[in-house]
């Protein structure tokens, strides 16, 4: 009965209710946003490290996974190390760099990366396969949709890679004919950058003295014997201060640390997301708080009556707070749709920064993180409604009936 | 933000044939100025105490001091380190570090002659790294590129003006291989990117605030209205106009939205004061992260102004297409 009350008081005044409920949606919406926003990041981030199964990425010391142009020497010793240690599972070295790729007349510098193909975490294969580690001649390679458009290439077709230029002779310099035998979707390259894998030791040998026996990376798998997380993730850091401890040429970061790392460069985002989303918040509240007070303030002599002919106060109470609860799951679900929307949108504009592989994501959804977020601002819209309602039920009934009458 | 090395790997050019090139009478520039970037990190070893520690920089290599006819290049070099390196290791002027390319290995000895303040340089503002400046053939020397260069920065005659500018890049390409010349403008934009995604979801965020807003203020004015129908009603009864019950309405709601948008512009700049202190503070910089300028405080009056005025005109309609009695409820 309460319910219908409010909800017809509610229909009484169709265009405040719409504006009231488009206000709430905006801020249910802005809110869902910025909720996704501070806890997409991490997510998709942790998505994408974990995708391929490695849990540690062997850096040139101090530096960030191909943050830098630094690579390691003596990458062999290194990798077999690596490789002896009992908890380590597999290990993917590869190194990156920049090459000049030639087709006809068509030519692109492109980012070369190279990996051991039956290890490798950097990319996946979408037509075609993975150029073999064997010493075929010419040699294979694996090339991003970007590089094969850039370069108007297809699967099958041979081009020309060299390693540099040298300006006195005019001439590209090393010279090597590579075959395209696959198309592949590279994990963390930024999107619009054309992308080529070979083996690595082809790849080491293009880049002559600047490659030999050196790698940008290497990704390790530790053992998981246990079925606690925790248990694994301790073994993996013993793992990692084992590495840092023997190899005092390299950094190991857990998947972890990468994640602080890059939610260090990233914190303004997530520090705009808490603000604009308490702020979304807030303005719900004040937007609920004023409408109800000035609603009620409107109808004190109906309530007046309702209070006359017998409604406790707690009903009066009840029933106002409902037209608050009304209204915040009316934006609320307006909202939850209205905020999908705009993140896409949003995500969409913040996919551009440069430098950041194409798969990251900035605005996830996360169910959880939703339905809570939703949830308070439903709680904070029905109690907003509580102190103008509480004001309600506390009125003298006579002297509202009296004023009321007389106008 | 974070440019990743794919991106910023860069090949790098035969200074010499590349120098002779660009000082050749042909092109008449004013100044030509090297500049080795290596984005192989070096390591810089500075010993605190008994503690050994080590510290991973970007290293510059540039002329930044005039080279001396006669003088012997010094057995020890010298380096410029930044403030922060100074101030987080300790380090001053005259201390000697050890320098290397290569982790795990002893460097070479080198001596602090500068402590350099870092630019306001929105491009590297999150990452969060030291920065030391070297003679450029010491760091040639150091990385093993023997006569390379990332980049060469070219002063153009004041005279020539941009079509000048233009016909030159024209030239120099023409010329050129191995290297490219970019304007100083383009190269500008390239570099910007990070903060023209920033600046669009700024916008867009401005945007559904804006939006809210409006709602906001319309819901408010319509309940405002509404709340005193009965005194209107008895005015409309008394003899006023409709338009003079909506300009009355109207300017109410101009006057709620500007004395609304002044203090709304107070509060923003009172806000950038702090946006600021702590931006500036976390990422050890100079540069101003949030600026509150005339223009846009303008722009933020007006904009509220046009919208309360909507939102009035709205309300006001709603109020005086009713009949007084109506109003009055009888």
């Amino acid at each position: 009965m309460r319910a219908i009350l409010a909800f017809a008081s509610l229909r009484r005044h169709p265009m405040r209710t719409l504006l009231a409920v488009l206000g709430l949606a905006i801020a249910a919406a802005l809110l869902i946003d910025m909720v996704m926003l501070a806890t997409g990041m991490r997510a998709s981030f942790r998505s994408l490290l974990t995708s391929r199964g490695y849990e540690l990425r062997v850096t040139p010391r101090g530096t960030l996974p191909f943050d830098t142009e630094a690579t390691v020497g003596s990458a062999s010793a290194l990798v077999e190390s690596l490789r002896a240690h009992p908890d380590i599972e597999r290990v993917s070295p590869s190194l990156g760099s920049t090459v000049q790729a030639q087709r006809a007349d068509r030519a692109r510098s492109a980012f070369v990366l190279g990996t051991q193909p039956d290890l490798q975490g950097e990319y996946t294969v979408v037509n075609g396969r993975a150029p073999l580690g064997t010493d075929t001649l010419p040699r294979e390679v694996i090339v991003n949709a970007v590089f094969l458009t850039a370069l108007g290439a297809t699967l099958g077709d041979t081009i020309t890679m060299s390693t540099g230029r040298s300006a006195q002779l005019r001439l590209s310099g090393t010279p090597t004919r590579v075959v395209i035998v696959g198309e592949g979707r590279f994990l963390y390259v930024p999107p619009g950058l054309p992308a080529l894998s070979a083996p690595l030791a082809a790849v080491q040998a293009f880049l002559g003295h600047a490659g030999r026996d050196r790698i940008s990376l290497a990704m390790a798998s530790v053992r998981a014997d246990t079925s606690s997380a925790t248990a694994n993730a301790e073994r993996t850091e013993v793992v990692r201060l084992w590495i840092e401890k023997t190899h005092a040429r390299v950094t190991a970061i857990s998947t972890e640390t990468a994640i602080v790392q890059v939610e260090e460069r990233l914190a303004y985002f997530r520090q705009l997301a808490i603000i604009l989303g308490a702020l979304s918040l807030l303005i719900g509240v004040l937007l609920v708080t004023t409408l109800v007070s000035l609603s009620v303030n409107e109808r004190l002599g109906e309530l007046a009556v309702l209070r006359a002919i017998g409604v406790p106060r707690s009903g009066v109470l009840q029933q106002i707070m409902l037209e608050g609860f009304m209204l915040g799951m009316a934006g609320i679900l307006l909202g939850l749709g209205l905020g999908l929307v705009t993140a896409q949108w949003l995500n969409a504009i913040l996919r551009d920064f440069p430098g950041l592989p194409a798969d990251l994501d900035f605005f996830v959804w996360s169910a959880e993180a939703a339905w809570k977020s939703l949830a308070m601002l439903l709680v904070a819209s029905t109690v907003a409604g509580a102190l103008p309602a509480w004001r309600a039920s506390q009125m003298r009934v006579a002297q509202a009936l009296r004023e009321e009458a007389i106008g | 933000m974070t440019a990743s090395a794919p991106e910023r790997t860069a090949r790098r050019i035969r200074c010499r044939h590349a120098m002779s090139l660009l000082r050749s009478p042909e092109f008449s520039l004013r100044r030509v100025v090297v500049a080795a970037f290596a984005g192989s990190v070096l390591l810089l070893s500075v010993s605190a105490g008994a503690h050994a520690q080590r510290v991973n920089d970007t290293v510059i290599g540039a002329p930044t001091a005039p080279v001396v006819p006669g003088r012997a290049v010094p057995a020890i070099r010298e380096l410029a380190i930044d403030e922060r390196i100074a101030s987080d290791y300790g380090v001053g002027v005259g201390d000697t570090l050890r320098l290397s390319a290569e982790a795990g290995t002893i460097g070479e000895p080198v001596i602090v002659s500068a402590i350099v303040q870092r630019a306001a340089d929105p491009s590297e503002v999150a990452r969060s790294e030291f920065r030391v400046r070297l003679h450029l053939d010491h760091l040639q020397r150091l990385i093993d590129s023997d006569d390379r260069v990332d980049r060469f920065a070219v002063a153009v005659r004041p005279e020539a003006g941009a079509a000048g500018v233009d016909s030159l890049l024209a030239r120099i390409n023409h010329v050129a291989f191995g290297f490219r010349a970019h304007a100083s403008a383009d190269v500008a934009v390239e570099s910007s990117r990070t903060f023209q995604v920033v600046d669009r979801f700024h916008r867009a965020i401005g945007g559904i605030t804006i939006v809210a807003s409006a709602i906001f203020l319309l819901c408010i004015l319509l309940l405002k209205v509404e709340e005193r129908r009965r005194a209107i009603a008895a005015l409309r009864l008394a003899g006023l106009s409709r338009r003079t019950v909506a300009l009355s309405v109207i300017a109410e709601a101009a006057v709620v939205a500007v004395v609304g948008s002044v203090i709304g512009a107070g509060l923003g700049w009172v806000v950038t004061l702090a946006v600021n202190a702590y931006y500036q503070r976390v990422f050890r910089t100079p540069l101003t992260f949030a600026i509150l300028t005339p223009r846009i405080a303008l722009f933020a009056v007006t904009l509220s102004l046009v919208l309360g005025i909507g939102a009035g005109a709205l309300a006001a309609w709603r109020l005086v297409r009713t009949r007084p009695l109506v109003l009055l409820g009888r």
